[in-house]
């Protein structure tokens, strides 16, 4: 037994809570009217709240015994249904949650410069703070119905920041042209209609996964991913029963995590701050799904389940992931806004890990140490690109990739911070990425038995054109794009925090080429076919920084991400417009038919009998001969029938 | 003292109410709510059952009392928390209501009389031990609220009203008819000695029932009685009455299931149907509280799904009451909030990025939506319930799976449309309003429930409490 020195219920209260109650300062006295100068000094204890979180993910990290070993800590919730909230602190648990807290630290000690001036504080920090305390809750829990808590804490914070500026009255905070439209639909996105977007393609993954969550209750008897004996429910079910479950329950991580087609929301998710994004694409909500997926596999152990169900879904990941990797990489290159161009880099990282983890159904475990130590490889360089893009947003009042070498000369910690996050994440040898994509490409390579060369082709190509991207974005930021320097001063804060995050990836090289567990990703390294896959990426780069810009229809086409817009502005929509229409014309049919047609009928026959009621004592006469006549009739017409 | 001196509490006050003047009658309605609510808590919290003689009646009437069970005090709990804050916010708006109706204070006896009548007899509703009981505050709940739309509602008002009265007069009378039947074949009405329900009563009571709930079809009354009625009124219409038409199924369904086991596929179908058509209703309606209106009618096919769904969609449908009524009830406050501050806005066109003017309701809003879609609030486990009832009865049935998943779908999505639609965007031209905090603090009490109930202490003890009631053991 290992003696903890800390109340266990108390350090996760505190690691969980310290972000969101340090908030409510801020947010609270947001809501005071008149403002006042002093609250906007409240985000320190906001950041001090993260920090807290931080100190206690270390703590888990190094207190909870070896590494691999995985700690279980439950607390009741529901006992009477056999549903507790179970903690758990393993390898990719103790390490997320210290990328996770890290990184949110220090995107918070930036935002409190970048934010300065913001209208909305309270509001920011406050799903700022959620944000991170529900990525937390996912990355430790065990629990599937406590994982949901969090995950819909992400989906609700990413709203919340992403439609930040919900006035929609500044530009810069738009994504696309203004004012451009293609086909007759605007091609440009507000932050209000950014955020309907998150939300609205997120719901639609996290309803299927929570059916998922309920059937695997019920099959299973257990909400613990470590728990189900995955390979007898998947007996149990069939080949289709488990396929259902996993796909439903995928749905949820390909829609949080960007993946075709739910791809869309992620671009124009960038109407948020920049500090959102960064942490959005970094450490939180699409890595969220990444992140879930590598944890199940890690207990579904597909490498030991021979079943055409788990098989088929392992392969749909892969070729999956490939293709939107190699999509998300094309848009990259073709766009011209910074962030867009960021985020479509994402979708490409996020479309590698997947495809990467989901090889570890041949591969083995191996594949997902490869595709976790990429993500978090990506989860520092990502960061530290959208600092400094957010920092040159601030500077230029340009959200379009612009800037000279007088930029870079007035801003030479934030042209450094590029220079290494481009280098250490485009694969180049022989730093931090291309230890991780050596080891991807042996994993790819691995895969020739089953489905020939392909993957290996799709991934070099992805790495290929994503090297080259990278170097645009540092080209046209600080070389060869146009812009007169305006003098702006401060951005300390800010620049200390990505030169921080961008030194966390040489760190992580030095870890990589020290630390002997990570001696196969070294090995792989050395191989020639690494190499020259590295010596590709080399050139690319090498064109990229050389030659940004070119001008080819293609480009505009990929520029525009292909029209899959039209998917979310267009065919979606109409479909849900022209079937509202439907139920609304049959709402007034009904609403006719019930208050106007029988209310009427009712008073024309009414008024039909009110008129034989006329008062002429003749009328009645005749009337009362007539029935008794008719009377008379039926009685001898019965009699001659009896 | 037992739980009886706390349900005529309210009912007492009732009558003594119209003595006072307003504010110390909106202290003392709400008080005598409160104590209820606090007291149902508790006995749920200890899994409290019991029943409690009223009187003895000859045949074919049976014994009339009071039925303490863990799904009684969680209906009895949601109903007085949500009369409670709705009786606190009724101050503001019906002084702005009688302002621009151009009456006097004085109008405020007969308000209070009315509304703590109507509130009080659906929380006896819920604690009858007899149909017949039942049916008597059914009915006298109908009536006050009846008389409150048709003295203060909007609009044609009088019309409304009417259109209210006889709609739900049909339901009254079918389920009535059904219950005379049971009578008649039972010797009895008392809950616990009623044995079988036959298939006609089943049939009326189902039919009474689905005009009320209301399903497809008969709904087309409720956004008229819910968007003209005063909104303190659509307030307590909207979260607690319609739901509970899903309650008496509920009892009905714990006495004899034949009739929904039988059919099943029918009902889930229809109520599937029902949900996804009000559901996507929702998206035309340029009229706040229409809006909500049709989303009652969608949230109101989840309670017809879950009684298909055996005994964890009973939870489900327990749990789903109380999410709605939490939710709605928080909207249709917000709605009369922006209707009182700004002088009668509720069209959806004039509202614009209001989160600028009203953020605290704007916050309120996002709180009863996420109630409404389940996010990080009661409601998630009304889905879950569902959704594992769903598998228990259906297995991997993809059609119905994959309709009841759109179900859910397209409530979040509204949810967020609307969001959008009325206090996201570029802000119209208003200013910005003073407003009670009567207004907007009613609301946050509401919503620190509905996040509450998914943790301990309080999650355990209201599922495990409805486990017990409906017979201890999962199938």
């Amino acid at each position: 037994m290992i003696d903890f020195p800390l109340n266990e219920a108390t350090l996760i209260a505190t690691l969980l809570l310290a972000p969101i109650i340090s908030s409510l300062p801020v947010a609270f006295a947001w809501l005071m009217e008149p403002k006042r100068e002093w609250t906007r000094n409240l985000p320190i204890i906001a950041v001090f709240g993260l920090f807290i979180s931080l100190i206690c993910s270390l703590y888990i990290l190094f207190n909870f015994g070896k590494l691999e070993e995985a700690v279980k800590i439950p607390f009741d919730w529901l006992p009477g249904y056999n549903i507790s909230f179970v903690f758990i602190f393993d390898y990719l648990s103790k390490i997320m949650g210290v990328l996770t807290a890290f990184i949110a630290f220090l995107i918070g000690v930036y935002g409190l410069e970048y934010m300065k001036h913001d209208y909305r504080l309270g509001w920011y920090w406050f799903f700022f703070n959620l944000f991170t305390a529900s990525m937390l809750l996912v990355v430790y829990s065990d629990n599937l119905l406590m994982l949901l808590i969090g995950w819909e804490g992400l989906g609700l914070a990413s709203w919340g920041l992403i439609g930040h500026w919900f006035r929609d009255d500044d530009d810069m905070s738009f994504v696309g042209n203004v004012g451009r439209k293609i086909a007759g639909i605007n091609y440009f996105w507000s932050p209000s209609l950014g955020a309907w977007r998150a939300i609205s393609t997120i719901r639609i993954g996290d309803m299927p996964m929570f059916f998922a969550i309920a059937a695997i209750f019920f099959f299973a008897g257990t909400l613990n991913i470590s728990e189900i004996h995955w390979h007898e429910l998947a007996e149990k079910l069939g080949a289709f029963g488990i396929f259902l479950i996993l796909f439903a329950f995928l749905l949820g991580p390909f829609t949080k995590s960007a993946q075709l087609p739910f791809s869309e929301w992620l671009m124009t998710a960038m109407t948020g701050p920049t500090t959102v994004s960064a942490l959005l694409h970094s450490a939180t909500m699409v890595a969220a799904g990444t992140y879930i997926f590598m944890r199940l596999s890690w207990y579904v152990e597909p490498w030991n389940i021979h079943n055409a169900g788990v098989e088929s879904i392992y392969v749909l990941v892969l070729f999956l992931g490939l293709v939107s990797a190699f999509y998300g990489a094309s848009v990259a290159l073709g766009c011209l806004e910074r962030k867009v161009l960021l985020a479509a880099s994402t979708m490409s990282s996020l479309g590698l890990m997947f495809a990467t983890a989901s090889a570890s159904k041949w591969v083995g475990e191996f594949a997902l140490m490869v595709a976790f130590w990429y993500l978090v490889t990506h989860a520092f360089a990502k960061a530290t690109l959208f600092l400094v893009a957010g920092h040159l947003i601030h500077e230029t009042h340009d959200r379009f990739c612009v800037g000279g070498k007088d930029l870079a000369k007035h801003l030479r910690l934030a042209f450094l911070a590029t220079i290494i996050a481009t280098l250490c994440l485009s694969g180049i040898p022989p730093l931090t990425a291309y230890w991780v994509k050596s080891a991807m490409d042996e994993v790819e390579h691995s895969l020739e038995h089953e489905f020939g060369l392909i993957p290996l082709m799709l991934l070099v190509l992805t790495s290929a054109i994503y090297s080259a991207f990278l170097a645009k974005f540092l080209s046209l930021n600080f070389l060869k794009g146009d812009y007169k320097l305006k003098a702006h001063g401060g951005g300390r804060l800010m620049s200390f925090a990505y030169i921080v995050m961008g030194s966390m990836l040489i760190l992580l090289l030095a870890i990589y080429l020290i630390d002997h567990e990570f001696h196969e990703f070294v090995e792989e390294g050395f191989l020639t076919s690494s190499l020259t896959v590295g010596l590709v990426v080399l050139t690319t780069y090498l064109i990229g920084l050389a030659k940004p810009r070119l001008e080819s229809p293609i480009g505009k086409a990929l520029g525009d991400r292909l029209y899959l817009a039209f998917l979310n502005d267009y065919l979606v929509p109409k479909l849900g417009w022209a079937l509202a229409k439907l139920v609304d014309y049959g709402n007034r049919a009904i609403d006719f038919f019930c208050h106007r047609a029988i209310p009427d009928s009712f008073n024309f026959a009414s008024k039909s009998i009110r008129k034989v009621q006329s008062g002429s004592v003749e009328r009645y006469l005749k009337i009362s001969v007539a029935v008794i006549l008719l009377l008379l009739v039926v009685a001898v017409a019965l009699g001659v029938i009896v | 003292m037992n739980f009886l001196h706390i349900l005529l509490f309210p009912l007492l006050i009732t009558f003594i109410l119209p003595i006072f003047r307003a504010r110390i009658a909106t202290a003392l309605s709400t008080i005598s709510f409160l104590i209820p609510a606090f007291v149902s808590l508790y006995l749920l919290l200890t899994a409290h059952r019991g029943e409690e003689l009223l009187m003895n009646l000859p045949a074919p009437i049976g014994d009339f009392y009071l039925l303490y069970d863990p799904i009684s005090h969680a209906f009895g709990f949601t109903i007085s928390l949500v009369s409670a804050m709705v009786a606190l916010y009724s101050l503001p708006y019906m002084k702005h209501r009688f302002e621009e109706m151009g009456a006097k204070e004085g109008e405020f006896r007969k308000y209070w009389f009315l509304y703590n009548l109507y509130a009080v007899s659906m929380l006896w509703l819920v604690y009858s031990g007899n149909l017949l009981l039942l049916y008597i505050f059914l009915e006298i709940s109908l009536l006050a609220s009846f008389m409150l739309i048709y003295l203060y509602g909007y609009g044609n008002r009088q019309w409304v009203g009417i259109l209210y009265f006889v709609w739900t007069h049909i339901a009254g009378v079918l389920a009535l008819t059904g219950f005379l039947i049971v009578a008649f074949a039972n010797q009895t009405l008392a809950l616990n000695e009623l044995k079988v329900i036959g298939f006609i009563p089943w049939l009326l009571i189902f039919l009474g029932m689905v005009v009320k709930l209301p399903g497809l079809g008969p709904h087309i009354w409720l956004p008229w009685a819910h968007a003209e009625a005063p909104t303190p009124v659509s307030a307590l219409l909207s979260p607690l009455t319609v739901g509970l038409a899903g309650y008496v199924l509920l009892r009905i369904y714990l006495i004899d299931s034949s009739f929904i086991v039988q059919f099943r596929e029918i009902i889930i179908f229809y109520a599937i149907i029902s949900s996804i058509y009000a559901g996507l209703s929702v998206f035309k309606q340029r009229d706040y509280k229409r809006l909500l209106a049709y989303s009652t009618v969608s949230q109101m096919g989840y309670v017809l799904i879950a009684i298909c769904l055996g005994s964890y969609g009973l939870i489900g449908l327990v749990i789903q009451y109380m999410s709605h009524a939490f939710g709605k009830a928080i909207l249709f406050m917000t709605a009369g909030a922006i209707i009182a501050t700004f002088h009668g806005l509720r069209n959806l066109d004039k509202m614009k990025g209001m989160h600028e003017f009203v953020p605290t309701i704007s916050n309120a809003a996002l709180l009863g939506f996420m109630t409404l879609s389940g996010i990080i609030t009661i409601g998630m486990f009304a889905e879950f319930f569902i959704l594992l009832g769903l598998t228990q009865i259906y297995g991997f049935n993809l059609q119905i799976i994959s309709l009841v998943v759109l179900v859910f779908i397209i409530s979040g999505l509204y949810s967020f449309y609307t969001m959008k639609e009325i206090y996201y965007g570029t802000p119209m031209a208003y200013e910005k309003p003073k407003f009670s905090r009567l207004l907007d603090l009613p609301l946050y009490a509401i919503a620190l429930f509905s996040v509450a109930f998914i943790f301990p202490p309080l999650a355990p003890a209201l599922l495990d409490g409805i486990k017990l009631a409906l017979g201890g053991v999962m199938p």
